[in-house]
């Protein structure tokens, strides 16, 4: 058959991408949501084209085929800086992030175009238990109830709720490792009751969190603190990308990526916390969660310890940093707000600094011990998992703060290796990370 | 002829609605299983999604009936409330303050939180 | 007689329909790109490129769906958002539905969209479908309230719940004016009814989508489609009720009725970009106390004022 007028002006739209993220996979999406004709979307149902960015371990495998075959047709897939699945003989695998946007239009031109045929299912066609049998609809069980219809039980699962002891059905589930508005590679069982979580167990954990390799070079030298300062800066304004991303703000999460792209020591930040506070982020928004005991802020460590009361930051023990004046700022309260507010105070206190820093041109002195974005890291103590936290805090909150709390936390261990922005991994990294 | 328009206004957009989700596709064949799992990035339930809800503002609806008790008085009101003058302000007047006081108590027994 | 009292106006409303839900998804794109959102591209050729996608694209089955209600949810949405649209008076003469009881009517669609909302959650049989269903029930009753206040004080000039009325009562002055809390309060209404922007509890990104996480292909159309009609009939509502709506120096009643509707369009649109999603407990008590006391106030507001005139 020919193709057809309308398949040729359903060619012209944005490529809707569904991204996968694997192990430093994160990087795309900074790249993504500036490029002009990609629209990241948050279902497969609604992508035409499955991004897997970064290695994924062999464990999420199962889930990752799962996630493949949820596109519909017709969809393809697209491997960035990761090695396509046995199965997908004729996917595509790219490595230079520049070249990225123009892979997927080209998928998403050639799918349309009926150049490119649709991704073949991976999974066999059969329901998740086998459901033939008794009852009056061969649904498997006797009555009207028992049984695994279309493949599943119903939900009969009795339990007393944890705000009113109402017993009522609860729906467990095991959601992610791909699930967008997770840290990429987490993944937990959840069970909730209404859209209140009634308990939390996190399976796999958090993809590591790599850190600009002036962390890195940090802890073997000296290094200029307007430089270290940037960095940091730049590390949490993409977390605050994340964060607003979550609040369905998009307009406010590209007024933060442009600042991170643009980031100099002249840089302010006061732009940013105009918009956020006068569009009522710190009102409005589901921030009321996830306060944290002060042991558990010492677990998390960095801005979320400071935002709990604590007020440890290696900074302070830097000769040059106490020159500029340096100290730690803090917030009491502990919940998502607190971190937010936190982060925010932080990102004006490291331009700050950092303007200062370039001005005197002041190196680091300490390199035995350095404060990360991601907390403190020496030979002693380095930033470790932390979401088994979640068991502990989740459960209890609505399904829109939960989130929230959970996009606040930085929460995964700190990867052996630097960020690599635009250099891809080698072979050899993708396995030992 | 107000409503004759009305019902065929009415039944265009539901034919088109359901038109436009019927036809382009009526021929092709059920997606595979695992294509049809829901959606929890990678992840799969234990049990179909409908259940027995623990409907968390149900206090909130009751609430809401009593007010929506009241907006069926306040139709007629409206009309003759330029007529009836003062007095009709008085009347709705008395009757929104005791509602209110009603928001107030429920707001206090913490009815627009969820339970 | 036939042609103008039905065959004009169903023309009328349902290229209104047609034209209102793409002139909805041409403006929302020119205003992100106003906020800094990458686009390419004509903005005036997306949403047909987008339209002719979705009807490509396959359209997904989940295990168990209640598959009819799945399906009669977009449509029905859509038809709500005609009805809606059939209320509004585009001149003295020319309105599909002028019923002494227009008011009323806009009522029921609003009540009728949440109950289609749920609809579209529940039906999907899939978790986060369900979730964003049962949480835009509680928007959707919270709401209801603050916008039968508000329309409650228009009809208190006009003497009449019927919407042609309402606007001739604003001849000598506009309700915008004469009931300053109306229009912002009814504008929040419209946002809740199409869970558009901050006040999209439904299709969330916390949700991968809400209520529409487990759609795809032409039932996605349908629903987007029905969305921004619904913004539009909302719209049209709006001007009638707050913006004089066919009135005005100048130009034509119909094209003033476009100016006004364009014009609101443009603020929720603007609104829906840059508020952050509200949290749903904080939604439903924000509406119940701080909105509905302000409704209380802008009834009383516009009942005083009827009666000083």
């Amino acid at each position: 058959m020919a193709v057809s007028w309308l398949h040729r002006l359903a060619g012209l739209t944005p490529v809707p991408v569904f991204p996968a993220l694997g192990m430093g996979g994160d990087v795309v999406l900074r790249r993504l949501a500036q490029a002009t004709n990609i629209e990241l979307v948050g279902s497969p149902r609604h992508a035409s084209v499955l991004l897997v960015a970064g290695g994924v371990q062999p464990d999420l495998l199962e889930a990752l085929r799962r996630v493949h075959d949820q596109l519909p047709w017709p969809s393809s897939s697209l491997w960035f800086r990761c090695e396509p699945l046995p199965e997908l003989e004729d996917a595509t695998r790219i490595d230079d992030i520049e070249a990225l946007p123009g892979a997927l239009a080209a998928i998403h031109r050639e799918l349309l175009l009926q150049r490119r045929g649709s991704s073949p299912r991976l999974l066999p066609d059969n329901p998740p238990n086998p459901w033939e049998g008794l009852g009056d609809d061969g649904h498997g069980g006797e009555g009207m109830m028992g049984g695994v219809p279309y493949g599943r039980p119903m939900a009969m699962n009795m339990h007393d709720d944890i705000r009113d002891g109402l017993t009522l059905d609860s729906l467990t589930f095991r959601i992610g490792p791909f699930f967008p508005a997770f840290p990429p590679g987490m993944s937990a069982e959840v069970t909730v009751q209404g859209d209140l979580v009634q308990s939390w167990t996190t399976q796999s954990l958090p993809h590591l969190v790599a850190l600009d390799p002036v962390f890195h070079d940090a802890r073997q030298r000296s290094v200029p603190i307007a430089r270290l300062e940037l960095a940091r800066v730049r590390y949490h304004l993409h977390r605050l990308f994340h964060g607003l991303r979550l609040a369905g703000w998009e307009s406010a999460a590209l007024h933060v990526l442009h600042l991170a792209m643009r980031l100099t020591s002249d840089s302010r930040a006061d732009a940013l916390r105009r918009r956020l506070e006068r569009y009522g982020f710190f009102y409005l928004a589901a921030l009321d969660g996830g306060v944290l005991e002060v042991e558990q802020a010492r677990r998390v460590g960095g801005p979320a310890s400071r935002a709990a009361g604590l007020d440890d930051d290696l900074r302070s023990e830097d000769a040059n940093y106490q020159r500029l004046g340096f100290s730690p700022v803090f917030h009491n309260a502990g919940d998502t707000r607190a971190r937010w507010q936190q982060i925010l105070a932080e990102i004006e206190q490291s331009l700050q600094l950092a303007k200062q820093a370039a001005r005197e041109d002041l190196h680091t002195q300490n390199s035995v011990a350095i404060e990360t974005p991601r907390g403190p890291w020496s030979d002693e103590r380095c930033p470790t998992d932390a979401s088994r936290l979640l068991d502990e805090i989740i459960p209890g909150l609505e399904w829109d703060s939960a989130l929230a709390t959970i996009a606040s936390l930085d929460i995964a261990a700190l990867s052996d290796w630097p960020l690599v922005e635009d250099k891809p991994l080698t072979r050899s990294e993708e396995r030992s990370s | 002829m107000e409503l004759l328009t009305l019902f065929i206004i009415l039944l265009f957009a539901l034919g088109a609605g359901w038109l436009v989700q019927w036809l382009p596709q009526r021929h092709s064949s059920m997606p595979t299983y695992p294509q049809r799992a829901p959606f929890l990035g990678g992840g799969s339930p234990d049990t179909h999604a409908w259940n027995r809800y623990h409907v968390r503002y149900y206090p909130m609806t009751l609430l809401l009936i009593a007010f929506e008790m009241e907006m069926m008085f306040m139709y007629p009101w409206a009309v003759v409330y330029v007529e009836e003058g003062l007095k009709a302000v008085m009347e709705m007047g008395m009757f929104l303050a005791i509602l209110s006081v009603g928001i107030v108590y429920a707001w206090r027994e913490g009815v627009f939180k969820w339970q | 007689m036939i042609l103008n009292e039905m065959v004009l106006p169903i023309i009328v409303v349902l290229a209104v329909l047609v034209g209102g839900a793409y002139s909805v998804a041409v403006m929302d794109r020119v205003i992100a790109t106003r906020l800094g959102a990458p686009r390419a591209g004509n903005p005036w050729l997306s949403p047909l490129t987008r339209g002719a996608w979705l009807l490509v694209q396959q359209a997904n089955v989940t295990e168990a769906p209640d598959g009819r209600a799945w399906r009669l949810a977009p449509a029905l949405y859509l038809a709500l958002a005609a009805t809606g649209l059939a209320l509004v008076p585009w001149s003295e003469t020319l309105v599909a539905t002028d019923l002494a009881t227009s008011v009323v009517l806009w009522g029921s669609v609003e009540a009728l969209a949440t109950v289609v909302i749920f609809l579209h959650g529940w039906s999907a049989n899939a978790p986060l479908a369900l979730i964003g269903a049962y949480r835009y029930v509680a928007l959707g009753l919270s709401y209801l309230l603050i916008s039968m206040f508000v329309l409650i004080g228009v009809a208190l000039p006009a003497e009449s719940l019927q919407l042609t009325q309402v606007v001739m009562s604003q001849e000598g002055l506009w309700n915008v004016v004469r009931q300053p809390l109306g229009l912002p309060l009814f504008l929040v209404v419209g946002l809740g009814m199409t869970f558009w922007g901050p006040l999209n509890l439904a299709d969330s990104t916390d949700l991968a989508g809400g209520t529409a996480s487990e759609v795809s292909g032409p039932p996605r159309l349908v629903w987007d489609v029905a969305r921004a009609a619904m913004l539009v009939a909302f719209s049209g509502i709006a001007a009638s009720a707050f913006l004089g709506g066919w009135l005005g120096p100048w130009l034509s009643g119909p094209l003033w009725m476009v100016v006004k509707m364009l014009a609101v369009l443009a603020v929720l649109l603007w609104l829906g970009r840059v508020v952050p999603r509200v949290a749903p407990e904080r939604c439903v008590t924000g509406m119940w106390v701080v909105l509905l006391p302000l409704a209380f106030v802008d009834l009383i507001w516009a009942g005083v004022a009827a009666l000083w005139q």
